[in-house]
């Protein structure tokens, strides 16, 4: 790796490139439904991988997203929109991406909270099922706007999490920990006694309707037919770009500064003055924002909302997510949503057995790769500089 | 750029890969649907099911008058609804498949009949018992060949309060199985003249249910009515003992009539009751030969409380598919309008929201380390009592 | 209320109680000598079980009948196993990680407590179904009123107080338990008084998942059943319990198990709602009482060096 700064289009070529190569990869898993083929596929997926890094194609493709994150971005967007119209009228292909960027942008809010404050949240699930049962509720017994109800859904993920702040900013570690894992385990246990949420047998959630138009139906443009999950993938597309615009500008503020002085020393943030609960009530509270806005749009798609979907282990997997793409990352967060949302579905032979998988190979990422797949990289103070 | 070629070829030799196709076969090939619990506290009668319609497709690809080549999708729904939501929405987006038999859990059935209606998959169902599946709503997809709970709440508070009970306590799971059964006993009992005197509903995964029974036990009831699964009646039934709470019936419905049941508490289980849409398949039209061609085929497990039932549902919707081709639609109206139609189970005929009429509800105790038919049991010829009756 | 049901309502606690007791014990060895939450720890109870189940399944078929031998056979092979899988664990994954954040040895032992879990569901022999445990202790029972005496409750409890007792004798007699004291007070003066630190460590772990075994074992005594779920379940309320007490003090871990299981009796008899709600009243006291207590009831004297 050189010194010297490149801003001509060469440097945005590594990521574009790598970006295009991925979307076709992406494409071709899931259109290939022959379960050798899959595994076939995925092993030379997994050499290409460990090849180019071993080249170090990878430190170019950082340096790339470093220095040209949005038009990258642009080109992301725009290749997820592609890879839904090859599959526009697959229901059950466009309802996989939905749940890989609504699980992107929940782990978004565990980003913010985990990786940019250090406030652990084990309970993203609880917080993900308030949003879903909130549209559920809401859709079924008023006629608030759709989009409102997202906001809803967001904001009762935050006001249900701030009944924790107080427990969550006397403790510290470990047992802060502990006052979430109670929460998770709490609240599944509360919607399965309950009787108005519908107890363990859950709550269907109508169809969304925004500007006086259905999401449930079927999209016909010409001859072409679209899925109605088609409107809900947009949908997600879309917040999950505001979402990680967001992440974005709040990281590279002074905001973003302020939380990294407080993870990393909390002690020490204190001796410089700043207001470390201000902050950590920031973090979680916008964080659990995200979660339930993602929720939210989850129980729109899926049009079911259910406890046993929302437990301890779900939380868990959004943990993992986080891990596995690198803490701080929001780039890592989404390719480690596709491995572990996409994988195990279209490879039915481990379905079974995806929850011992994903813990090994975190237990593997922990031991030998701690910081993640894709680490977040060192706050780029000025446009150009490595050191 | 080296490295980029590399992968290029890589990508493209493997597009070349997945479009390649397999060899084609003499017969069409149609995909049918299966889905009930795999896995889990109630996969005993899953399997029973799953390898009893697995039966059904096996004698029609077997037969050489079928026009097509049947191929059976079977999905796990752990008994879960948001798993069954997931599994039903996979298999009714896929468009290959054109019906399928579905549940042996009400809790999930009634949670996935929306997702039919949505993907209009025409599906029976082949074991759950919530009258709420069929006719809460007037869904044209969906169908049901076996009975549902009222009537075996019915039979249940008649032959109890026959039999001199009259104080009942109930414990029920929260999901809509549970407290259906608790709302048809409950009405059922009422008019045949007994009491309920507490109900305690309880979560399906729960271990510990000292505190419920202790509080059953100040009740003082002759009866412990329970409604829910094999799994928590087990544990039920054993710490009913470790309360020394044995002179009381434990009055169960279809969902412990399995073996697993028997097997989860030995001697414990003596005694127990459970009531059953249908005759045991030994003694339905059909029975003998399905038990016959069951056994020919080796599964390893038996067909269980509702296997015959899910035999049955799938060979309505073969017979539709033979008479009105591989087509979603068609075989939805031709599965409406089954009326009389022929099956090991009788004659099965869907009314304007689908369901059939099963007329016959058995009941059954525990006898010996055996699920006996009441008629036929010592108890009910007097030669042994059940704890506290007269 | 009936003083003979108000009997049964103390034992159905102080059965729950013990157990919950035992397993939060072992959370406070653990955070005693590492500082470090084992969240594997309530899969290792799983585990235990299952291996007792097994060995029991083993024993009947090499038919060997006194149950008093086998349940003998079982403990020993359970807590020797469990034993000597804590120190693999504590060698393997918790020692590598010393130096990077405790939130990692948090995630790796959660992670690990997974893969043991779905090990026992996926690879025992049809293991996502609950199993039944042999009734092996006498079931002879007292009827005093409303309330139900058994034998086999009464065993369960003395040899649960007798382990717990052993355990405090040892940590307060013997060199053994100086050396853990030690280093759970002050890791690098123990290491230059010629304490070898990660032997202490293993024989820590190796006694806590003993322990566990043995909770395992009363588990299976008591409810006569057995799922890959248990542990989940016990772990994390025998993690509250270790929480509420305060970490890192073995009464506190005994206090708070018995305290949780008396919160969970009084949620399901007299609270105005239903019983099912008891767990919810639980864990909501625990959230409660970490906002009073951030550090437990009795809580470690400690100070933040910077």
């Amino acid at each position: 790796m050189t010194g010297k700064s490149k801003t001509s289009v060469a440097s945005i070529l590594p990521g574009a490139v790598t970006l295009v190569l991925a979307t076709v990869y992406l494409i071709v898993l899931l259109r290939v439904e022959n379960q050798a083929t899959i595994l076939a596929l995925l092993g030379v997926g997994i050499a290409a991988v460990v090849m180019a890094n071993w080249l170090g194609w990878f430190a170019s493709v950082g340096q790339s997203f470093g220095e040209r994150e949005g038009p990258l971005g642009l080109l992301a967007v725009g290749l997820a929109v592609v890879v839904a119209g090859y599959f526009h009228g697959d229901h059950f292909v466009l309802l996989l991406l939905c749940t890989v960027l609504l699980y992107t942008l929940a782990t978004l809010g565990l980003n913010l909270q985990f990786g940019f404050a250090g406030v652990l949240n084990f309970a993203g699930a609880s917080f993900f099922g308030i949003g879903a049962y909130t549209a559920a509720v809401l859709n079924e017994h008023t006629s608030i706007p759709h989009l409102f109800v997202l906001l809803i859904g967001g904001g009762m993920a935050a006001l249900i999490g701030s009944l924790l702040l107080l427990p969550v900013l006397r403790t510290r570690g470990h047992y802060a920990a502990v006052v979430t894992i109670a929460f998770a385990l709490l609240f599944k246990t509360f919607l399965e006694v309950n009787d108005l949420l519908g107890g363990p047998q859950g709550l269907q959630v109508k169809s969304m309707v925004l500007f006086g138009w259905s999401f449930n139906n079927n999209i016909e443009i010409g001859s072409l037919e679209l899925s109605f999950y088609f409107a809900y993938f947009i949908a997600s597309v879309l917040l999950l770009v505001g979402a990680f615009i967001l992440v974005r500008r709040l990281e590279r503020s002074w905001i973003g500064l302020n939380l990294d002085a407080l993870r990393l020393d909390e002690t020490a943030a204190q001796c410089f003055g700043l207001n470390i609960v201000r902050w950590k009530v920031t973090a979680f509270l916008l964080g659990n924002f995200l979660i339930g806005v993602a929720g939210t749009l989850q129980g729109f798609v899926t049009g079911f909302v259910q406890p046993n979907s929302y437990t301890f282990a779900d939380s868990l997997i959004f943990v993992s997510i986080l891990l596995l793409g690198g803490i701080g990352n929001p780039w890592g967060v989404a390719v480690a949503t596709i491995i572990v949302v996409i994988v195990p579905e279209k490879l039915q032979v481990i379905q079974e057995y995806r929850f011992l998988l994903f813990s090994s190979l975190v237990i593997m990422v922990l031991l030998f790769r701690p910081d993640g797949l894709l680490p977040r990289s060192v706050r780029n103070y000025f446009p150009g500089w490595r050191p | 750029m080296k490295k980029l070629d590399i992968l290029a070829a890589v990508a493209v030799g493997l597009l070349a890969l997945s479009a390649s196709h397999g060899p084609t076969t003499a017969k069409d090939k149609v995909k049918v649907g299966f889905i009930g619990s795999l896995t889990g506290g109630t996969s005993a009668n899953g399997l029973g099911g799953r390898n009893s319609a697995d039966l059904a497709v096996r004698l029609r690809n077997a037969d050489s008058k079928a026009k097509y080549e049947y191929e059976m999708v079977a999905l796990d729904d752990e008994c879960k609804p948001n798993i069954g939501v997931q599994v039903a929405t996979k298999l009714a987006a896929d468009r290959e498949i054109i019906a399928a038999a579905t549940h042996y859990c009400s809790a999930v059935a009634i949670a996935t009949v929306d997702t039919y209606h949505k993907f209009r998959l025409p599906v029976v169902v082949w074991g759950a018992v919530l009258p709420d599946i069929t006719y809460r709503n007037k869904y044209p997809e969906v169908h049901r060949v076996n009975g549902t709970m009222i009537n075996q709440n019915e039979l249940n508070a008649s032959l109890l309060t026959k039999l001199g009970y009259k104080r009942f306590a109930v414990i029920h799971d929260t999901t809509d199985y549970g407290k259906g059964h608790f709302k048809y006993f409950g009405e059922a009992l009422s008019k045949a003249g007994g009491t309920i005197l507490g109900s305690f509903g309880v979560t399906s995964d729960q271990q510990d249910f000292t505190a419920e029974l202790t509080q059953i036990k100040s009740l003082n009831p002759e009866v412990i009515y329970f409604g829910g699964l094999t799994p928590i009646g087990v544990r039920i039934r054993a710490q009913m003992d470790r309360l020394g709470l044995n002179n009381i019936v434990l009055d169960g419905t279809s969902g412990i009539k399995s073996d697993a049941y028997i097997q989860g508490l030995g001697k414990l289980a003596e005694g127990s009751l459970s009531f059953l849409e249908g005759a045991p398949a030994e003694r339905l039209p059909g029975g003998k030969f399905f038990l016959e061609k069951y056994n020919a085929q080796n599964y390893p497990n038996p067909p269980e409380a509702y296997g015959a039932f899910a035999f049955a549902a799938m060979n309505l919707i073969l017979d539709a598919i033979e008479a009105h081709g591989p087509d979603r639609k068609k075989v939805q109206e031709a599965l409406n309008k089954t009326s009389k139609a022929n099956s090991i189970v009788g004659e099965i005929t869907f009314d304007d929201h689908g369901q059939n009429t099963v007329p016959i509800i058995t009941a059954y105790v525990v006898q010996d380390g055996q699920w006996v038919v009441w008629e036929d049991s010592e108890y009910a010829q007097g030669k042994r009592k059940l704890p506290g009756q007269k | 209320m009936d003083l003979g049901l108000l009997a049964q309502y103390v034992m159905n606690g102080l059965m729950l109680g013990m157990m919950y007791a035992l397993v939060a014990v072992g959370f406070t060895l653990f955070f005693g000598v590492l500082d470090i939450i084992k969240f594997s720890h309530g899969d290792v109870l799983t585990v235990g079980a299952f291996t007792a189940l097994a060995t029991f399944i083993a024993l009947s078929a090499l038919g060997i009948e006194s149950s008093v031998v086998q349940l003998l056979v079982m403990l020993l092979a359970a807590i020797g196993a469990m034993a000597f899988l804590g120190a693999v664990i504590a060698r393997a994954f918790v020692l590598p990680l010393r130096s990077a954040p405790p939130l990692n040895t948090l995630l790796i032992t959660l992670m690990i407590g997974t893969v043991l879990r779905e090990m026992v569901r996926l690879f025992y022999p049809d293991g996502a179904n609950p199993k039944p445990f042999p009734r092996l202790l006498p079931a002879d029972s007292v009827n005093l009123g409303g309330f139900n005496l058994r034998l086999d409750n009464v065993i369960l409890l003395v040899a649960g107080a007798l382990v717990i007792v052993c355990l405090q004798l040892v940590l307060n007699k013997t060199k053994l338990g100086l050396a853990i004291r030690a280093v759970a007070q002050d890791e690098e003066t123990t290491k230059i008084m010629g304490v070898n630190f990660n032997r202490i460590v293993l024989v820590t772990f190796a006694i806590g998942s003993g322990l566990a075994a043995f909770a395992g074992v009363m588990n299976g005594l008591y409810y006569n059943e057995i799922n890959f779920g248990i542990g989940l379940y016990l772990g994390v309320v025998g993690f509250s319990a270790a929480i509420i007490g305060g970490l890192g003090n073995i009464y506190g871990a005994i206090l708070g198990g018995f305290l949780f299981a008396a919160l969970q009796t009084i949620g399901a008899v007299s609270l105005p709602f239903a019983s099912a709600y008891k767990d919810v009243f639980a864990f909501a006291v625990v959230i409660a009482i970490m906002a009073w207590r951030p550090t437990g009831l009795i809580p470690e004297k400690t100070s933040e060096r910077v």
